[in-house]
């Protein structure tokens, strides 16, 4: 919302420094984005160099064709010569002038110059150079011929500050210069102008034929008709004005339409009546598949849902969005009919959403516009329009369902001051509320204003007015707690245990993704929508998205690759929500060993014994992936990354639901343990990690440690046949264990291991 | 006197002394030293043959002490040799000490895991619980429960991704929020941080999936105060002690009062800059007193106990803290990227 502070002022009589009016707009109203000044800058006594000023001779520039050399009276006594490049104008006209050293709006500095000989001391200045509007066909010639010399800041709103707002929703009140100056108003406590615009006497009472069929869609609809309008271009004050405001100037009357949108918020339009069949006016849904010619040049389809504007025939707008080419006000119009309505949001929006099509109407009546606002907008449309087109107004009709009452709220002033931590007394909320429109009974019974109606519906709504005016004077302080205090529950824990293992063990974190374009899961959850074809699908596994930041540091050249991820997979069904689980997985250079190594680091850290057994997983190597109780751990399937890569992908609630809550001391150091080592001769088809667990469950707790410390293959063995050397202790926490307990227990592994792989203890020291 | 007698007493062991005190003033090597040991404490040398020779008790206690001190005066002389011997021989093994030491590999944190856990820390510090929260939620959680009215602009498919239906992916961590009110009685002091999804196109500044940390209080007597409050001490760990924070109205469906939160610029301290846009302050997020429509869905009692809620996020604070120009090298994953922090 651009706000001119000229425009502002005609509504609120404002006497504070501009950094003062822009903070405490920003801290109560809404946020002030920008401050822009527009037109001619007004520092320095610049605005002393724009005069008026009177040709008193006007002549072809006797070097070049296309200029004319002007001898221009501004008030000194002597007239200046001045080149100027236009034809609109001749001797007698009255013209904006510019001195030389004046700063142009486009910040360049004017100077005196030659032009093909001729001096030329100033400039005569078009409406675009003074940024007044687009028309920069020729030069503006000032109506009313005001007195050569006049300051041309007195007679054209040469220059503007403008505050540009960003407005919240619940606010369409302030998407209006005046609904901003009524806060402004109540914040400095000035006093605020009535409504601007008043009827002026209407010169007929002619019928104008206006059915609404949709009252919901459509509470209020007041016509206003208009005969021998004028259209032409709106005087400069106007212009610049819409201007300042962001719009563009297109004519007088479609002019004051916005103008007045932007004065008060509720949008208009002004539809040319001629082109009205029968002068008719029906707000109805469209039928299924009719179409309009938006005034953008577009043809729309539309449908039951859309609420339009129709004659006798056809559709000629659609509501509060956009008016159609077939009803449009033109150069040649003569009879308008203006219309000052109130549309629900609802239905706006989608049909606005649906159709792609969001204009400045749009964006009002979609937040909600009070229906009371229409007979104002009415009102000071008519003044203008019949005060700029000459127009006569003939007829008017208001046809409205019955419009919502102002909601009452029953304030506890006590309670305002207790949920803002400030102290407020009720003399001062009822101030504060009372300048902002509020009506407060003496027992704080609060009637809400229509313009705020659908915002303020609860007592805590009327505590945030009371409280935004005060937002500087709440201190700081901190809840006093009870029965509360800040601890990370186990699996937090234990997560951060797990990052600070693989940050230690060297791995780097990455983020990837959760939507990926395909999942190896054939049933992955699929986004029905998605917002691309590579965020589709929710995904199931971590590591594909890790290969592909693998893949990225690899044509980055980077060294030293090992990234690690922990986030969530998403697993199907989805009835209705799918399994949301913590995953860690890591790929890192250096193949199997390096993976396993800092898996079996994680479960050490964990305080868990993983075991290994072969494993399938799609994106491994076939024959070097294992599985644990929690994931798998693997080398990358080559088809997937060129090189030997680790990866791994575990489940932390699998990993932590093993972990114990509380470690119990075990004597490892009172007996000694007997250290031994034991190599078996197996097939080669049987693997170590089996060995391992028929060798624990054969001796049982004595067997303290079994580690593999050799594999040999070759000739003392046998073909086909590998010695797996492993190194064993044997402890005992309650007494110390003699060379024939340890030989017993050699033993009992020797027999099943026999038993079981076929396995043939060589040695055993 | 016997001739062994003799040949003792025609020494004057004093005189022994004093030479080898003087002989040994004078080595400087370690053969030399063995050299000098031979002559007076050797198999052949006059002490070990008046030792050999003695036969009277006074004079033999006599030369053994002599023995005893001549023996500690090589011992010491050796050592002295051996320790300056080793010295110079560690002076020959000099190394360019300023040489890189031996490579250990090194891990690394996202950087917005570093955040996520300061915040967290934070909070923890005051008393809060770490709340995970799913990221595949419902409409009720999401929306309904949060104030948000079926036609609110955030629930269209314009801004937020459906799986079917209502089940939607979560576009703000607040749903834990009622999750964890409709379980648990007040108060709750929670923050909850994760991934969030809203259906926005890839820029340096936008990407699909972000990182929120919402907080949320509710007990009895909180006040809008203790919001600032709170508010004040996360600017102030987050970005330093000399930061103020500022606060202004705002509009969201679940508080009310509403208030963007904004902290003094820490590049230039409020005089005005790139990073702060001129202002002199930077937007943090969005905050608020907990909207009683909230309270009275997870059935808690408006009347009874009140709260605040407050929303950033993570990678707006990387980048602001950090400098990080685009939000896209967080997911890029760069090692040259992830290794700087």
């Amino acid at each position: 919302m651009l706000v001119p502070l000229t425009w502002l002022r005609e509504y609120v009589d404002l006497d504070v420094p501009l950094e003062e009016l822009a903070a405490r707009i920003h801290t109560s109203v809404a946020e002030v984005e920008r401050i822009v000044r527009r037109g001619v800058p007004d520092d320095d006594g610049n605005l002393d160099l724009y005069r008026a000023g009177r040709v008193v001779e006007a002549g072809k520039h006797p070097n070049a064709d296309r200029l004319q050399l002007c001898q221009v009276d501004v008030g000194e006594g002597e007239p200046r010569q001045i080149v100027c490049g236009a034809w609109n104008f001749g001797a007698g006209a009255t013209v904006a002038v510019a001195l030389p050293g004046a700063v142009l709006p486009d910040g360049q500095k004017l100077e005196q110059a030659k032009l093909r000989g001729e001096v030329s001391k100033g400039m005569i200045l078009s409406e675009r150079e003074l940024e007044l509007g687009q028309d920069h066909t020729g030069i503006l010639v000032l109506e009313d011929g005001p007195e050569p010399g006049t300051p041309l800041a007195d007679v054209l709103p040469l220059s503007d500050t403008v505050l540009e707002l960003e407005t919240t929703p619940n606010r369409p009140d302030l998407l209006a210069v005046y609904g901003v100056a009524r806060e402004v108003a109540a914040l400095f406590d000035r006093p605020l102008e009535p409504w601007p615009g008043s009827d002026p006497e209407r010169a007929g009472n002619e019928q104008i034929p206006v059915k609404v069929e949709d009252p919901e869609g459509c509470p209020r609809y007041i016509g206003r008709l208009f005969r021998e309008v004028a259209v032409g271009p709106s005087p400069p004050w106007l212009r610049a004005r819409l201007v300042s405001a962001g719009m563009r100037p297109i004519s007088n009357v479609v002019d004051v339409t916005n103008y007045v949108m932007h004065a008060l918020g509720n949008p208009l339009h002004a539809f040319d009546r001629q082109k009205l069949a029968d002068g008719r006016i029906v707000v109805r849904r469209a039928r299924k598949g009719e179409t309009i010619r938006t005034l953008d040049g577009a043809d729309r389809t539309l449908d039951e849902r859309d609420l339009v504007i129709a004659d006798a025939e056809k559709p000629v707008a659609i509501a509060g969005i956009m008016g159609s080419e077939n009803s449009e006000v033109g150069e040649s119009t003569a009879e308008v009919l203006l219309e000052a309505a109130n549309f629900e949001p609802v239905a706006i929006l989608r049909t606005s959403e649906r159709l792609g099509l969001r204009t400045d109407g749009s964006n009002r009546w979609e937040k909600g516009v009070d229906p009371y606002l229409a007979e104002h907008a009415a009102r000071l449309a008519t003044e203008l329009i019949v005060e700029l087109t000459g127009a006569r107004w003939l007829g008017e009709i208001d046809v409205k369902a019955e419009l919502p009452k102002p909601p009452v709220i029953r304030l506890r002033p006590e309670r305002a001051s207790a949920l803002l931590g400030l102290k407020v007394s009720p003399d001062q909320q009822r101030e504060t509320l009372t300048r902002l429109g509020f009506e407060v009974s003496k027992r704080f019974d609060v009637t809400v204003p229509t313009w705020r109606a659908r915002d303020v519906t609860r007592e805590a709504d009327l505590i945030e007015e009371v409280g935004r005016f005060r937002l500087d004077e709440i201190s700081f302080t901190l809840p006093l707690r009870r029965e509360m205090f800040g601890r990370l529950t186990k699996e937090q824990r234990l997560r951060r245990l797990v990052e600070e293992t693989l940050v230690g063990a060297g791995l780097a974190e990455a983020y990837t993704s959760s939507l990926v374009p395909n999942d190896p899961e054939p049933n992955a959850i699929r986004l029905p929508e998605p917002l691309s074809a590579d965020q589709a699908v929710l995904r199931t596994t971590l590591l594909p998205s890790l290969a592909t930041a693998v893949e990225r540091n690899v044509d980055a050249a980077n060294d030293e690759i090992a990234l690690f991820e922990i986030a969530r997979v998403y697993l199907p069904p989805a009835d209705p929500r799918p399994a949301e689980r913590w995953r860690v997985a890591g790929i890192l250079e250096g193949g199997y060993g390096r993976a396993k190594g800092v898996v079996e680091t994680l479960h050490a850290t964990l305080k868990l014994e993983p075991r290994f057994e072969r494993g399938e997983h799609a994106f491994l190597h076939p024959g070097k992936t294992a599985r644990t109780e929690a994931g798998f751990v693997g080398e990358l399937h080559p088809a997937r990354l060129d090189g030997s890569w680790g990866a791994f992908e575990l489940d932390l609630g699998d990993l932590f639901g093993r972990v114990p809550d509380r470690l119990a001391y075990e004597d490892v150091i009172t007996y000694p343990a007997v250290r031994q080592d034991l190599a078996f001769v197996v097939p080669e088809e049987v693997e170590a990690g089996e060995l391992i667990n028929a060798a624990r469950a054969a001796a049982g707790p004595e067997l303290r440690q079994v580690e593999i410390f050799d594999v040999y293959r070759g000739e003392q063995v046998g073909e086909g046949k590998k010695s797996i050397a492993f190194s064993v202790a044997f402890q005992s926490p309650e007494r110390t264990l003699s060379d024939a307990d340890a030989a017993a227990l050699r033993q009992k592994i020797a027999n099943t291991l026999a038993e079981r792989f076929g396995a043939v203890l060589r040695s055993g020291t | 006197m016997t001739d062994n007698e003799a040949t003792v007493a025609a020494v004057d062991w004093e005189a022994y002394e004093r030479q080898f005190e003087g002989a040994l003033k004078e080595v400087t090597s370690l053969d030399d030293l063995e050299k000098l040991r031979v002559e007076y404490l050797g198999r052949k040398s006059a002490l070990a043959q008046a030792l050999r020779d003695v036969r009277d008790r006074e004079t033999g206690m006599r030369l053994n002490a002599l023995r005893a001190k001549l023996q500690a005066g090589v011992d010491s002389c050796a050592g002295r040799l051996q320790a300056a011997a080793l010295e110079r021989e560690l002076r020959e093994e000099q190394l360019d000490v300023t040489l890189p030491g031996e490579h250990i590999p090194r891990g690394n944190y996202h950087l917005l895991t570093q955040i996520r856990r300061e915040v967290e820390d934070i909070f923890l510090g005051l008393g809060y619980q770490v709340v995970d929260g799913d990221e595949v939620e419902d409409a009720w959680h999401l929306f309904d429960a949060l104030n948000m009215g079926p036609a609110h602009v955030t629930r269209s498919p314009l801004h937020t991704l459906y799986l079917n239906g209502d089940i939607v992916l979560r576009t703000e961590t607040s749903p834990s929020q009622i999750r964890v009110m409709e379980e648990t009685k007040p108060p709750v002091y929670m923050v909850s941080l994760g991934r969030v999804y809203r259906r926005d196109t890839v820029d340096p500044t936008h990407f699909p999936i972000f990182h929120q940390v919402e907080g949320l209080a509710v007990d009895r007597g909180i006040t809008l105060a203790d919001l600032k409050g709170t508010l004040l001490h996360l600017a102030r760990a987050l970005f330093g002690e000399d930061r103020e924070v500022r606060f202004a109205t705002d509009f969201f469906p679940f508080t009310e009062p509403s208030m963007q939160a904004s902290v003094s610029c820490f590049l230039c301290g409020g005089a005005g800059c790139r990073v702060c846009k001129e202002s002199g302050w930077i937007e943090m997020g969005g905050s608020g007193v907990v909207d009683p429509n909230v309270l009275v869905n997870v059935g808690y009692d408006p009347e009874e106990v009140s709260g605040f809620a407050f929303g950033l996020g993570l990678e707006r604070i990387a980048m602001l803290r950090h400098g990080v120009p685009d939000l896209r090298m967080f997911w890029e994953n760069d090692l040259r990227f992830l290794r700087q922090f």
